[in-house]
């Protein structure tokens, strides 16, 4: 019999290379489609870990300084960048045969794994249809001088308003896949998913003590809001312009001159002389949260465009003798 | 009492049960008893009296590092913390008001937080704690270590820096946190701590030029025990600005500046006419009084911090210790003169603990987040938006080429050697990226697949740059390497084996018995093998064929013709004799002559027979001899191949360097033998 070259050059080893069935990954270190130590590189690079800065951002002009950049994650780009990682296991036709055979189900699994890299410890998997990525590129002096910071999202605007309080867990927040430092002042996140509201939040290392301050003609005057004694909240009285000792060291606080400005408003319990609980509750401050939202406008409604503005962070808290 | 989740209380003071010291207990016990010789009573009884001492330590010239829940800022940060009193949060609740001030009330702390901006005071590390106060000041009790550090400072700085005698008492409060609050990270076992506050800001400075100078400041927990007079009692009024140039330097101070202290004038009736200023930078425009005291900024007094980046690799303490140390730089240089010593005289104030920091910029976050230039990835900066950044103007550079669907245009050198610019785009987009027609990116296998020529004829390298460098990436990890070769050789291989196997499923089920268990690996071959020969001497009938019989039945003869022919052509001899009757038969084969096999040699002598029997043995032998010892004999070209004798001269054997040497090989008469090999 004569060998039929097309058969045994390409119908042979179609025919010989099996696909892959989805397995329901159970843990990190459970094969599946793949091993899973590489299985869990490739999420890693799918999000961009590792990959050089100049590929993620051209050129500097697209993030300059003290600017925020949105985006779509381009899938067709992360999926090139797995390809040319698997293509270093192919060497011979048969093993590319293979891989074409069993592409549709790494891809379809680095999909959903992608979203459980950043899972909270002992939660469930997260499974099913993967959605679009998002995300934005922060660079700025906020970055390097706040490490930590805080970033929620949300897919849909919160009905509390932008300054409300929001659990761990609540299902209006969107997951995020990576919030990374890629340089000092450089700040990456990557959302699982679109979303509507975006706050961006001081970091909450303990409470702080201070006050608001502004520089004036090359001065600095710092204000403080008075608030209640008893409710914690702001008395609706100006801000009180926060004496400095006569003679001191630069900033050095006249802690009397305060306390006689704030005795003028008796809600601050400052009229029957302060004492230092008192004290330290008119100077507890808040971390600022920076809310970035979308503004409908009728012409490019679908454009998702960010806007700034700004809110502070009030939380409940009691003064007890 | 737990606090709510998300709250905290705060108390002015938590008085400690005991303050620090030596205790004595002293038990006196009265008995008495009721018995048949009478009443006793405690003198008849006499108990022993106990004292049972007891000592409450406290931290007095160390804070131990685990007493320490937290400081702000930061050891060792460098940031905007203009806005923010330092602090520092004590686990143990009671400490700051475990000591007495001499004539205070019990809710007065005698700890207080100070900070000390570079050159104001000096820091001496690892003293005697007896030197650690101030000389001619004892201070009762037991010292809870055998060094301490203290801070060296001036009166002058006391005033202007330390806390007021009316402040001290706000500094210090104490807070009990929900434990359960991840948010705060207290891991303290009640929830319960102190905090002392500082009572300054630490600001940032600029020089005359109006750029941001860091200033690195220092932070002291400091012990007031017995120097609490040393403190002003009340601040003076003052207004409510104040210069961030005024960085106070105390190695300017001179007597003229110091008059007034001893002449007993206010400081408003001075005039500012022997205020130093150093570089030229002009004074910050204040009410009088602000000015007088002290000088400008001068740029060597606010140098730039350089952080020190050295590391040392000393056992624990050392390293600690080293800390503390580098710490403490810029702070433990003498300043000073003269009459500034007389007139200015030095207090030393035990220090607990110290932690420095460097203060930059005024900038806050809300200012930055509020100024930040919020677009599209692709958007470039619009050079008319005020921002904070130092944008530098950018020097020689064509502007970037960058279109709406976020490609920008980069120089590139084809493999030819031409010089084009390409598209590229990374992974970050504008707009949601459409899939093309069929789904996903198919599987490229090499990167010049993702290459793409766009319509206006330049090339899109984007995937094709991702997928080098994911290819680059991989080839960089010799684990992922290792892992996708062994993937391919355990899962590829396997599944190959499985599938060609897979078909053979009924025969293996008959031979194996069930196929499921069953690893298509190297092993299979050797354990068929073993099946096979187990099965074999088990049912031999089945899988071999039956047993040989014991004997084999004998052939049947065919016989076509006439049989006396046949038997008469057999022997050699004619037919007629085998045909009549028996006796005619016995007779003729009586009478034959037998046919000899001697009549080809008739003829030939036995000589001849023996000489042409052994030439053929000769040549044989020859033969046999020249095939098997290729290089002993002679290739005759006539005579064909010839065993050398004794009589001929014994040829040497050429090697293969004669070969190479002569390009051939030759025999003795020069004739070119065949190459042997």
């Amino acid at each position: 019999m004569k060998p039929d070259g097309t058969l045994i050059v390409h119908d042979l080893p179609v025919k010989l290379a099996i696909k892959a069935t989805a397995i329901e990954i159970d843990n990190d270190d459970s094969d599946s489609a793949m091993p899973a130590e590489l299985r869990n590189w490739l999420v890693r690079l799918r999000l961009l870990e590792a990959v050089p800065f100049a590929n993620i951002v051209a050129d500097s002009e697209l993030l300059p300084e003290e600017s925020i950049r949105w985006f779509y994650l381009d899938r067709r780009w992360t999926d090139a960048i797995v390809q040319g990682a698997l293509s270093v296991g192919t060497v011979n036709t048969d093993d590319r045969i293979h891989l074409a055979a069993n592409y549709d189900a790494i891809r379809d699994e680095l999909d959903n794994e992608e979203r459980n890299l950043r899972r909270v410890e002992g939660s469930n998997r997260y499974r099913g249809e993967g959605g679009p990525i998002s995300g934005f590129l922060l660079r700025s002096r906020a970055v390097s001088g706040w490490p930590a910071l805080h970033v929620r999202a949300f897919n849909v605007d919160p009905a509390e308003g932008d300054d409300a309080k929001f659990q761990e867990d609540d299902p209006r927040r969107m997951r995020l896949l990576r919030l990374e430092r890629l340089a000092p002042a450089v700040l990456l996140c990557l959302f699982d998913g679109i979303p509507t509201v975006v706050h961006v939040e001081e970091p909450r290392q303990g409470v702080q003590f201070g006050f608001d301050t502004a520089l004036e003609n090359g001065q600095v005057a710092a204000t403080l809001r008075p608030r209640d004694r008893n409710t914690f909240e702001y008395l609706g009285v100006p801000p009180i312009d926060v004496p400095f000792r006569a003679g001191g060291g630069a900033g050095v606080v006249d802690i009397q001159a305060l306390e006689r400005e704030l005795a003028k408003h008796p809600e601050t319990g400052a009229t029957d002389t302060l004492d230092s609980g008192e004290y330290a509750l008119q100077l507890v401050r808040f971390p600022y949260r920076q809310v970035f939202g979308e503004v409908v406008e009728d012409s490019i409604a679908m454009v998702f465009r960010p806007t700034v503005s700004y809110q502070t962070l009030s939380t409940l808290f009691l003064e007890v003798e | 009492m737990a606090v709510g989740e998300g709250k905290f209380q705060l108390y002015s003071f938590i008085d400690p049960p005991l303050q620090a010291g030596t205790y004595r207990f002293r038990t006196d016990q009265l008995l008495s008893a009721d018995g048949a010789t009478g009443n006793k009573g405690p003198t008849d009884l006499p108990v022993d009296q106990l004292d049972t001492f007891v000592r409450i330590r406290s931290p007095r010239y160390q804070l131990p590092p685990d007493q320490v829940m937290s400081t702000f800022p930061p050891a060792n940060a460098e940031g905007s913390f203009g806005a923010r009193l330092p602090q520092i949060v004590i686990k143990r609740r009671t400490l700051p008001w475990e000591r007495d001030l001499a004539g205070q009330p019990s809710t007065t702390p005698w700890l207080a937080l100070v900070l000390i901006a570079e050159g104001e005071a000096e820091l001496k590390m690892n003293q005697p704690v007896g030197d650690c106060v101030t000389p001619g000041m004892v201070l009762d009790g037991i010292a809870d270590s055998e060094l301490g550090n203290y801070l060296s400072v001036r009166q002058s700085v006391i005033d202007k820096v330390f806390p007021t005698k009316k402040d001290v008492p706000l500094l210090a409060h104490a807070r009990e946190v929900d434990i359960n609050d991840t948010e705060l990270m207290m891991g303290d076992d009640d929830g319960f701590l102190a905090v002392v506050v500082s009572n300054r800001l630490p600001v940032p400075a600029r020089d005359a030029d109006g750029n941001e100078v860091p200033v690195k400041y220092l932070a002291c927990l400091v012990n007031l025990e017995g120097q609490f007079d040393v403190l002003i009692p009340e601040a003076p009024p003052q207004p409510p600005t104040f210069s961030i140039l005024d960085i106070y330097e105390t190695s300017v101070v001179d007597v003229a500046g110091w008059d007034h202290v001893v002449s007993g004038h206010t400081a408003e009736a001075i005039n500012p006419i022997n205020v130093e200023v150093a570089g030229g930078a002009p004074l910050a425009a204040q009410a009088g009084a602000s000015v007088t005291k002290y000088t400008a900024l001068s740029p060597s007094g606010a140098q730039a911090y350089q952080a020190s980046a050295h590391w040392t690799l000393d056992d624990a303490v050392t390293v600690e210790s080293n800390v503390y140390v580098e710490m403490a730089q810029g702070f433990t240089v003498a300043a000073g003169g003269y009459y500034a010593q007389l007139l200015d005289p030095v207090y030393r104030f035990p220090v607990l603990l110290h932690w420095s920091f460097t203060s930059v910029g005024d900038t806050t976050f809300k200012l930055l987040m509020e100024q930040v230039d919020s677009q599209l990835f692709g958007g470039l900066a619009d050079p008319n938006r005020p921002t904070l950044a130092d944008r530098q103007p950018a020097g020689g550079r064509p502007p970037i080429e960058v279109v709406e669907t976020g490609h920008v245009g980069l120089p590139s050198r084809t493999r030819r050697g031409d010089e084009v610019r390409v598209w590229y785009r990374g992974p970050f987009v504008a707009h949601p990226t459409e899939d093309p027609p069929g789904g996903r990116l198919v599987l490229a296998h090499a990167s010049d697949q993702l290459r793409i020529v766009v319509p206006d004829g330049r090339e899109d390298l984007s995937l094709a740059a991702a997928f080098e460098i994911g290819r680059l990436l991989a080839l960089s990890k010799p684990a992922i390497v290792g892992s996708l070769l062994r993937w391919r050789q355990s899962g590829y291989q396997a599944a190959r084996s499985n599938t060609i196997w897979g078909g053979l499923d009924g025969l293996l089920g008959e031979f194996f018995g069930a196929v499921d268990g069953l690893t298509f690996d190297s092993s299979l071959a050797v354990r068929f093998g073993r099946e096979f020969v187990k099965r074999a001497a088990g049912a031999p009938g089945e899988l071999i064929g039956p047993p040989r019989a014991l004997f084999d039945p004998g052939r049947s003869i065919n016989v076509d013709g006439d049989a006396p022919q046949l038997l008469a052509n057999g022997f050699g001899f004619g037919a007629e004799v085998l045909r009549g009757s028996t006796i005619q038969m016995l007779d003729g084969i009586r009478n034959t002559e037998v046919p000899v096999a001697g009549a080809l040699l008739q003829g030939l002598d036995q000589g001849q027979i023996n000489a042409t029997l052994r030439d053929a043995l000769d040549r044989t032998l020859t033969g046999l001899v020249s095939g098997t010892l290729a290089k002993e004999f002679i290739q005759h070209p006539v005579a064909g191949p010839t065993i050398p004798l004794g009589r001929r001269r014994a040829q040497p054997v050429a090697d293969r360097l004669d070969e190479l040497l002569d390009g051939g090989h030759f025999d003795e008469r020069g004739t070119r033998l065949e190459d042997p090999r």
